[in-house]
């Protein structure tokens, strides 16, 4: 005698459930592809469709080859890690047929701007330019070599390289001030600027020369009582020297 | 492409502060807004009618069965949006057949199979199973057919079998309730764990969306029950009435406490985002968040709602009362979906800027696709009612 008799209902619905999971067994069998997962979620047969596309890149170990006297200098430059065709545009049919296809030449201002051109949120020492005011008209190679854009002569001045910086303190109450009066930077930064950073005051007392009281400074600065003032802060914790009335 | 370029350039001339190039346009747009909407009416529905069976609330009985067939309407409608998005549809069936174990996105696939298979279309078999087999008893034709194969060619109307199809639907509303929270939690948790998105990446996000799909739900079987005691003019069932709109106001009260919560947490977190946050909420989502999602949608439904419920006015007005108090949480709902959507996509991930969303109106993305993809729920509710009327048996009781 059974126990428990199966209600007809369960087993109707079994049944209806088993003939689904045969229908996918069927369709998985049917619409899968043969090559689907065997190395990963996706076709095998997909890799061969992706190479077997017409090739517009050659890559740069390909440019080196030939051009390897151009390869070595810009591996020693600041333009190391950039690939040739980003400037130069694809270059496969070149390296196919020299003689036939010329890659384009990047000329004029418009491919440089484009990473070396004054944006806000690139990081400081990234060296960018307004390009309205540095050197209009000038197409950029007649001053650096790409290869190598390092400028044979050194900048005379900070804003070739900190013109974001240049630039905000332009318009601040601080415009008249050098970047020496607070920075002290040698030679050799002018050359290898992360190598030899230029120093930076360390303490409340270097503002105070201008805005302690009873400093020597224009009448119009703000002066201070240094011991009364912020506390236990450093100046440049509550004020950017480079835009000091700026919140 | 110069059409294309034109459409940028439109949407740049609104752009403010800095953003990034791939932000000027947003990549999700209106069916992503509809898709967590219908999800979350499906999950509502379904816990509004777990509350007839489970938690015995006799009020409320009365919308059990629409309750339910409301959310299989909608579940059929709910990834149509998706689908419609991925841009192939007719490329969609390969998702089920080679799903992805370890994708968050493909979980979908296994919560709505799970969801729309063995909890919904189950609990419905079984809830109408006796009712199946006497209609094919009874009528001729096509529909004795069609009620035949949908007994799936069961005939027992024994008490002993009755008896098993209620205990079969308890159990599988048991299992259905938090099933209904696995759906909508996982539709707030595929938003809530992008943590590269401020406005998105909050642990609360998943309850948020949970209670927010309880709000709608319960709110459109109001309505639902609204129009089709109207249609079929017969008496109004106020204590259902007045049971249903305790429940939205309820649910509306936690929602509203809940976003208040997270909201305060955001504010006193005050995380590197936060200026950019309150810039979106004070400029881009100003109408959509406050006026619409908090006061039209929430504030203003609790007023009413309350009013309706406390205080002495005919029940004609308290039912319209009732009915435009769910017609706006409805419209509330939309844009709460429509201000997680939509407006995690309008700030630049650089927390500088803001860009602007230009709905298409025609196209797989526009407005009419929208429209109709809202219309479609209710097109196959009509149809589920005309096969499965949900009022005959208490007729008749």
């Amino acid at each position: 005698m059974r126990l428990w008799k199966i209600p007809d209902q369960v087993i109707r619905l079994a049944v209806l459930i088993v003939i689904a999971l045969a229908v996918l067994i069927v369709v998985r069998l049917r619409f899968i592809p043969d090559s689907f997962g065997e190395i990963g979620h996706y076709r095998t047969d997909a890799l061969k469709e992706q190479a077997a596309l017409t090739l517009h890149y050659a890559g740069m170990q390909a440019c080196i080859e030939c051009h390897d006297d151009i390869g070595e200098m810009k591996a020693a430059s600041y333009h190391r890690n950039l690939s040739c065709e980003g400037c130069h545009g694809p270059a496969f049919k070149h390296v196919d047929d020299p003689g036939e296809f010329s890659p384009a030449v990047a000329a004029g201002r418009i491919m440089c701007v484009r990473c070396h051109g004054y944006l806000a949120s690139r990081p400081t020492g990234f060296p960018q330019i307004i390009e309205a005011i540095h050197n209009p008209v000038e197409p950029c190679t007649a001053c650096h070599d790409p290869h190598d854009p390092t400028p044979p002569e050194v900048p005379e001045d900070c804003s070739a390289c900190h013109a974001e910086i240049a630039r905000t303190k332009a318009v601040s109450h601080h415009w008249s001030l050098s970047c020496e009066t607070c920075h002290e930077a040698s030679p050799e930064h002018r050359q290898s600027p992360r190598s030899f950073l230029p120093k930076k005051p360390t303490e409340r007392a270097f503002c105070g020369q201008c805005h302690g009281n009873g400093s020597s400074s224009r009448e119009s600065a703000p002066q201070i009582d240094l011991n009364e003032h912020g506390g236990r802060y450093l100046c440049w914790q509550c004020h950017y020297p480079h835009h000091p009335e700026g919140r | 492409m110069s059409e294309l370029l034109e459409h940028l350039q439109a949407n740049l001339q609104q752009v403010t502060g800095y953003i990034y190039p791939n932000e000027i346009e947003l990549h999700w747009s209106l069916l992503i807004v509809i898709y967590p909407y219908v999800t979350g009416l499906v999950a509502g529905a379904f816990i509004l009618a777990s509350l007839v069976e489970v938690f015995k609330v006799k009020e409320v009985a009365s919308t059990y069965r629409l309750a339910l067939l409301t959310a299989l309407a909608f579940l059929i409608a709910a990834p149509l949006p998706l689908l419609a998005h991925l841009g192939h549809p007719e490329r969609s069936f390969q998702i089920f057949l080679t799903p992805h174990l370890r994708s968050a996105m493909a979980m979908f696939g296994f919560v709505y199979m799970w969801y729309l298979m063995l909890v919904l279309l189950m609990e419905i078999w079984f809830e109408y199973r006796a009712d199946l087999v006497r209609w094919s008893n009874e009528r001729r034709g096509v529909m004795k057919l069609v009620y035949w194969a949908l007994s799936l060619g069961s005939r027992d109307l024994s008490e002993k079998a009755v008896r098993f199809d209620r205990k079969a639907v308890y159990a599988i509303t048991l299992v259905g309730i938090p099933s209904a929270f696995l759906l909508h939690g996982y539709v707030g948790f595929i938003f809530g764990s992008i943590k590269a998105n401020p406005w998105w990446s909050s642990v609360l996000m998943p309850i948020v969306f949970l209670f927010s799909a309880i709000v709608s739900g319960i709110a459109l079987v109001l309505l639902l029950h609204y129009v089709t005691t109207m249609f079929r003019r017969v008496k109004p069932d106020m204590a259902c009435f007045n049971k249903l709109a305790s429940f939205l106001m309820y649910a509306l009260i936690i929602d509203l406490s809940l976003e208040t919560l997270d909201f305060i947490h955001r504010m006193y977190e005050s995380e590197e985002s936060i200026e950019i946050l309150a810039q979106l909420v004070v400029t881009k989502l100003f109408i959509s968040l406050t006026i619409v999602q908090l006061l039209l949608g929430t504030i203003v439904p609790i007023v009413l709602l309350a009013i309706g419920r406390f205080s002495r006015i005919p029940e004609e007005v308290k039912r319209v009362v009732f009915f435009i108090a769910a017609l706006l949480v409805q419209v509330g709902i939309f844009s709460t979906r429509w201000n997680v959507v939509i407006g995690g996509q309008l700030f630049s991930k650089s927390l500088r800027g803001l860009t602007v969303f230009k709905m298409q109106l025609g196209g797989i993305e526009g407005l009419f696709m929208g429209i109709a993809l809202l219309i479609l729920p209710f097109v196959l509710l009509w149809i589920l009612i005309k096969i499965l009327p949900p009022w005959d048996q208490q007729e008749a009781s």
